[in-house]
């Protein structure tokens, strides 16, 4: 661990000048290593977060059936991907569903689908997702409401988690934080 | 309200008794709706989760019923500004939609963090006062959609209000 706090120390003095003080996001300090984990695309591939080095990985957790905050947060995300232009390609949108029961894969195919594939949306099984979510603090409790034709809804954590190019869990940006805002820290981490 | 009716008003007022229940479009006596929008979002095609879809029975728009009789498959959400420009308080009651199995009012409140989407019973737009829908707060959700929202696309909705009536609104998606 000691170690490893030397590193994420030459990282920044190397990167130059990312300090607290220039993100606009939640900063985590210390940061750590992103908790790994292996779901599957809804092409039915695995995907293994330690797979994504040397992109800045933000990462969501959601469920399609959700009409506001989560297709909300990923337009979003997608226009911050915009507007990175050319290091688009390094930073990569990730959707983790919070509701394995009703995003299936075909479902999900559809739905990264709508949004132009700018994203890349994961499932598993149910104790998977589960172990994932604990590992990011992730609330994620399916409540049965009166006076909706929805069989269920979903109360969970909005928060996007970002993971730097060495796999180090950086920052948390809440819902609702500006685009330009996002834009500018995924832009420090990217080294630009 | 005051007197202060302008010929404007007046025409609009007899529009109103003339053609009774015909909807002026975007606006009652006393309310506005501006900036009426709609998130873009694709229905299912067929291949919803939990199975049995009855194929090409009810065409493109067809969904199926999960436990219990409730709705399954991809939903949307609009968002409107509602203005009351009248002296009496009001309130948004209902909405209608024909992009949707059924339209319901919501609320998302952030807890701490957590995002809590609850069906409400009723907005209240004070007298003189307005409400702005939007991603986080209150929105007006489409279950089960017929079509998908497409941006450049129109999404009818007909707001009913306790004492405007109904208004109706064009979402444009995006």
């Amino acid at each position: 661990m000691r170690m490893f706090r030397h590193c994420a120390a030459l990282v920044l003095l190397l990167t130059g000048s990312a300090t607290a003080a220039e993100f606009k996001g939640g900063l985590l300090t210390p940061s750590k290593m992103a908790p790994d984990f292996s779901l599957t695309t809804p092409e039915g591939k695995p995907f293994r977060l330690s797979g994504e080095r040397g992109k800045v990985v933000a990462l969501w957790f959601g469920y399609t059936f959700c009409p506001d905050v989560c297709p909300t947060t990923l337009a979003e995300l997608a226009q911050v991907r915009s507007r990175l232009g050319g290091d688009g390609n390094r930073f990569r949108i990730v959707f983790v569903t919070v509701d394995p029961e009703r995003d299936t894969q075909a479902r999900l195919r559809e739905y990264v689908s709508a949004f132009s594939g700018s994203f890349t949306a994961l499932t598993g099984a149910p104790e998977r997702l589960a172990e994932t979510r604990k590992a990011y603090g992730v609330v994620a409790d399916k409540r049965v409401v009166a006076g909706t034709s929805a069989a269920y809804l979903i109360d969970h954590s909005a928060f996007v988690y970002v993971i730097d190019p060495a796999g180090q869990l950086r920052l948390m940006f809440p819902f609702g934080m500006p685009i330009e805002d996002m834009t500018h820290d995924i832009k420090l981490l990217l080294g630009r | 309200m005051r007197q202060i009716l302008s010929v404007a008003a007046i025409g609009t007022t007899a529009a109103v008794l003339l053609l009774g229940p015909c909807l002026v479009h975007g606006q009652s006596q006393t309310i506005q709706i501006s900036n009426a929008w709609a998130r873009s979002a694709a229905m299912a095609h067929g291949s919803m989760g939990g199975g049995s879809m009855e194929k090409g029975a009810m065409g493109k728009g067809s969904m199926h019923k999960g436990d219990m009789g409730k709705l399954e498959g991809a939903n949307g959400a609009v968002y409107v500004t509602v203005t009351n420009t009248g002296g009496q308080a009001d309130a948004l009651l209902s909405a209608s939609s024909d992009a949707a199995q059924t339209v319901e009012l919501h609320e998302t409140k952030n807890d701490a963090g957590v995002m809590k989407m609850r069906p409400v019973t009723k907005i209240d737009v004070p007298a003189g006062g307005k409400i702005e829908m939007k991603p986080g707060g209150y929105h007006v959700m489409l279950l089960g959609l017929k079509r998908d929202l497409k941006p450049g696309d129109k999404v009818l909705v007909t707001l009913k209000f306790e004492r405007g009536g109904e208004v109706r609104a064009e979402a444009a998606v995006r």
